[in-house]
């Protein structure tokens, strides 16, 4: 055999082979033609451990808009970001796919790439199914974008055996919580959770906004320094709780759901969706866990500030399953979707007409709508990628070796003013 | 060293190396409800089974086993008999600058793989190859290449060269050297190729999370990775259980080929 | 690309009945054989794994946030890669992972493979080291973590002993790293077994008896017959090793995620953090062309010593 038939053979071969498998490909009849409102559409998340409840989903969305979903998972976040960014230059630009508000919404919508949705928004408005405030998280230039696919609000879990044995009540002023804190410390039960990887951010996010939302605002704007005053006497305060032993071993990599359950620490800052995790992990809500909103640290602000976080749920402009994408969209905001959505996974409901299912969560959602307490951005969401990025690490650096806290601040600052740099 | 010193010695280093695998089973059977992390050593309960079914439940494994199992099989062989290939021009055919060529082809390995997977996808979803089992074979297999070429290529220079003279004198073509003499004579290193490339196909994610989208085209760590999340989710014995039945194929298939490992070949007769 | 262009220049038969007539002393009588064998390897390496780089390559010349179209901005990137401090944390704990790897899972998969070898049972008491291989790199980081976690499977068997205040292994630098090696080690140290396994068998019967007969055993045995003839194996073995340590990713990410702060990242976690995390694809395919680069030379270097010594190509 000479050499030019050894790399037909070899070609042949090669062919052959994937021939063989492309026979049994994965097309699954998705609904391709533009302008189509019922059939199955492509959706694609980064929160993949909700596919089954997805799937759960849609005998109700098949039933009542003619639609299900085919869901895709992914469960590296930032991968996630770059894969869907990159499909919109292709045949593959998604009909449905999870983002998040903020900066990385408005990127998108600069560059023209997602549906506008201002229509489902005056809707779901008119019937009641959604608040102005949550409304603002989602306009850009006066224009709607995406709709909320959850709502989460960050309060304070806490292990309510441990809260019960040491006498101790919710707390309603950050000087109970203080008091609490110490009581719990005294006892020799570590008061509070912190990490020294990606959620270090919750307590600093508190501890400005409960302190001043103004100067909190200020941060995600880049009218405050995070080396002004009034940040690092902040930071002091997390300090000096942190010199008390206040906080939980930054070297656990303990699922904090079983570190709350086995008492690890009492008490812990996390998002309402939490709920599902201390669930799983065996708690009964209510009974061996309960909640309560995190008291300002600022007495005379007047109303409470919660951090609110919302991820939405986006239709690409220029995808063949735009209209399709749309439909869901139009349904996912009823109150009859939110409510099947609610039995498929219990989570607090933006949309005050639908049936939620767990009280803890069912009250947490008329305590933050009762006038006296008002939402703000998580700092998540609030604040640039970059700075973000560098702010993490560093509060993590401040959680692993808390010390001066001016060389971490002065770190996010440097980032922050590069960035600003480069808005002007 | 004599035999029992040697013998007492593999015998304590596998202990120790087999504690973490003790770790991940015992913690892979307690009941997601009654776990702790405080009694890390001490077998609390046997609940794997279950912990086996949630995981089965939450992630639509066993669809993905198929698909997976073909890819694993069949892009290594592939790989394999194209690295032979390919160790066998430089090395018994001598090729010309054949290790500037052989540097083209182990250089596919330098370059991260994360900073392949976005233009892979562009271009897979551009010429129909994006979530097609096809697309996955191909590009396992381009991955597996270098590796393959690169153990094949030292596995034949210890190969006498008059070896390949004694069979030309014989009339052979080079074709039959090389499925005849070399390929059967290299059993040992194709095996290993084999499972060491099957291994790392079984239980890749990177690519299979890029390149693919539906339940019967994504490979199986795919579908599993998406367990585990802040946003709820497996608990982690779940997800440790999750893992122990995923390696189970790769365990086994250890377990099957090591006769290959256990006579010396005696090369000395060629 | 240049590289795929295999000129015809040579007589176009390339038959082998006439070629094996030629004297076997001329050096390269089967070229046009030798090409068609290696062309498939070529083909398949260059398609799919470096037309991609190309385009990394390109996109390091620019600014480009995934959106929208890239922007030359020539070597601004590169600039700014070396101008962050961070950039020197994240090179030297790439290189300690690089002296690591060489150092553990090389230098105790030689070990086991000789302690197997000829070993009555040997392929059984192989066998521990090759499971951690074979299990799923998801079951590895949750493992590791939650034996290094504080309080974790270790603390607690530490303090059966009586050590009741274990380091801090995960976030103290450079131990995390350390440790992170280790757990690295543990998956890997199978695999370089098996290859030198396969380098050992391969060893021809008659000069080791030879050796033997001459009273060579243990270490005298070793360093005159096994490590010499181990060579094209153990060119395998250090040279993936290289390869795979400056590329180290997963088990940090899955482990610290490169923290904390930034104490534990590596080069590939950089990378990472520039591109996806801050959709700075141009910085991040700089450090990624940069890695690349230092791969590509390292290993280059090393392949090159090590396989010109005995056989020339």
């Amino acid at each position: 055999m000479n050499s030019r038939r050894m790399v037909g053979a070899g070609i042949a071969a090669l062919t052959a082979a994937t021939l063989l498998l492309t026979g049994c490909s994965g097309t699954d009849g998705s609904s391709d033609e533009a302008g189509a409102t019922t059939g199955t559409l492509d959706f694609y998340t980064d929160k993949a451990a909700w596919e089954p409840d997805f799937d759960e989903l849609n005998a109700a969305s098949e039933e009542q808009a003619e639609i299900t979903l085919n869901t895709t998972g992914y469960s590296d976040a930032a991968q996630y970001d770059a894969f869907i960014k990159q499909s919109f230059r292709t045949q593959k630009s998604p009909g449905l796919f999870t983002w998040h508000t903020g900066d990385s919404l408005k990127q998108l919508v600069d560059e023209g790439l997602v549906a506008e949705t201002t229509d489902l928004w005056t809707k779901a408005i008119d019937e009641g199914w959604a608040t102005e405030g949550l409304r603002a998280e989602y306009t850009i230039d006066d224009k709607q974008y995406c709709v909320p696919m959850n709502i989460a609000y960050w309060v304070m879990y806490y292990n309510k055996n441990i809260f019960e044995e040491h006498g101790i009540e919710k707390p309603t002023t950050w000087e109970e919580l203080d008091a609490a804190a110490g009581t719990l410390k005294d006892a020799g039960i570590t008061p509070y959770y912190q990490t020294s990887t990606l959620f270090t951010f919750q307590w600093f996010q508190q501890l400005v906004a409960g302190t001043d939302p103004e100067l909190y605002k200020g941060l995600s704007t880049g009218e405050v320094k995070y080396t002004d005053p009034e940040i690092v006497e902040i930071m002091d305060i997390w300090l000096d709780q942190h010199e008390k032993g206040w906080f939980s071993d930054a070297g656990s990599t303990v699922d904090p759901a079983v570190g709350l359950k086995q008492g690890d620490f009492a008490m812990i800052n996390f998002g309402s969706f939490f709920n599902g995790s201390l669930d799983g992990a065996g708690m009964v809500s209510g009974e061996d866990y309960d909640m309560f909103v995190i008291p300002a640290v600022n007495a005379d602000l007047g109303t409470t500030p919660v951090a609110v976080e919302s991820g939405p749920l986006c239709v690409a402009e220029n995808s063949k399953q735009k209209d399709l994408g749309l439909a869901y969209s139009e349904w996912w905001m009823s109150a009859d979707a939110q409510t099947a959505w609610n039995a498929a996974r219990g989570d607090v409901a933006f949309n005050p007409k639908a049936t939620v299912n767990d009280p803890m969560l069912a009250d947490l959602g008329t305590t933050v709508a009762d006038g006296e307490h008002e939402l703000f951005t998580r700092y998540f969401e609030a604040t640039p990628t970059p700075i973000l990025t560098v702010a993490l690490e560093q509060f993590g650096a401040f959680n692993a070796n808390p010390g001066d806290p001016m060389p971490f601040l002065e770190a996010i600052q440097a980032e922050a003013d590069k960035y600003w740099a480069d808005q002007e | 060293m004599s035999r029992f010193l040697r013998t007492a010695t593999l015998v304590a280093l596998g202990i120790v190396w087999l504690l973490p695998v003790y770790l991940l089973i015992i913690n892979a059977s307690k009941s997601p409800t009654t776990f702790t992390s405080t009694e890390a050593w001490i077998p609390t309960d046997f609940s794997l089974f279950a912990n086996i079914a949630d995981a089965m439940q939450l992630s639509g494994l066993s669809d993905s086993v198929v698909s997976t199992l073909a890819y694993a099989i069949v892009s290594p062989i592939i790989a394999v008999v194209v690295g032979a290939a390919a160790g066998f021009a430089i090395v018994a055919l001598r090729l010309k600058r054949g290790f500037l060529w052989f540097v083209v082809i182990f250089g596919g390995t330098v370059f991260p793989l994360q900073m392949v997977l976005l233009p892979l996808f562009d271009a897979y979803s551009r010429v129909g190859l994006y979530d097609t089992h096809a697309g996955m074979i191909i590009v396992y297999t381009a991955i597996s290449i270098p590796f393959s070429a690169f153990v094949m290529r030292n596995f034949f220079t210890g190969v006498a060269h008059n070896v390949f003279e004694a069979s030309v004198l014989d009339g052979a073509t080079t074709w039959r050297i090389f499925t005849r003499i070399y390929l059967p004579m290299a059993s040992s290193a194709l095996v290993a190729i084999f499972i060491l490339q099957a291994t790392f196909i079984w239980n890749d994610l990177l690519l299979g999370l890029t390149l693919s989208q539906s339940d019967n085209v994504r490979p199986i760590v795919t579908t599993l990775s998406g367990m585990q999340s802040t946003y709820g989710g497996a608990q982690m014995s779940t997800v440790l259980a999750a893992a122990v039945l995923v390696s189970l194929p790769t365990v086994v298939l250890f377990l099957f080929t090591q006769k290959f490992f256990s006579r010396g070949l005696a090369l000395g007769q060629y | 690309m240049a590289v795929l262009q295999t000129p015809e220049r040579e007589r176009t038969v390339g038959g082998l009945p006439e070629a094996a007539h030629r004297p076997p002393r001329r050096k390269t009588p089967y070229q046009a054989a030798a090409r068609g064998f290696i062309a498939p390897g070529v083909l398949m390496v260059a398609v799919l794994l470096y037309l991609p780089l190309l385009w990394t390559t390109f996109l390091s010349f620019t600014e480009y946030n995934g959106l929208g179209d890239p922007e030359w901005v020539g070597l601004d990137n590169y600039v700014e890669m070396f101008d962050d401090p961070s950039f020197v944390g994240s090179l030297l704990n790439t290189l300690l992972w690089v002296a690591g790897t060489l150092l553990i899972p090389v230098g105790v998969g030689l070990a086991l493979a000789l302690l197997t070898w000829n070993l009555p049972g040997g392929i059984w008491l192989r066998l521990p080291f090759l499971i951690p291989y074979a299990i799923s790199g998801i079951g590895v980081g949750v493992i590791w973590s939650f034996i290094l976690s504080a309080n974790g499977a270790l603390d607690q068997a530490l303090a059966m002993i009586g050590i009741a205040d274990p380091p801090r292994w995960l976030v103290d630098a450079p131990l995390n790293t350390v440790v992170m090696i280790i757990a690295a080690s543990w998956q890997g140290v199978g695999v370089n077994a098996l290859l030198f396994t396969i380098g050992l068998q391969s060893i021809p019967k008659e000069p080791l008896e030879a050796a033997r007969v001459d009273g060579a055993t243990g270490v005298r045995l070793f360093g005159s017959i096994l490590w010499p003839m181990l060579r094209p194996l153990t060119a395998v073995v250090v040279g993936l090793s290289i390869v795979a340590s400056l590329k180290t990713f997963d088990i940090v990410l899955s482990m610290t995620k490169g923290g904390p702060g930034r104490a534990s990242e590596t080069l590939a976690l950089t990378m990472y953090r520039e591109t996806f995390v801050n959709s700075d694809y141009g910085l991040g395919s700089a450090i990624a062309v940069f890695l690349s680069v230092v791969t590509l030379v390292a290993s280059v270097l090393y392949l090159r010593q090590q396989l010109s010594q005995k056989h020339e190509m």
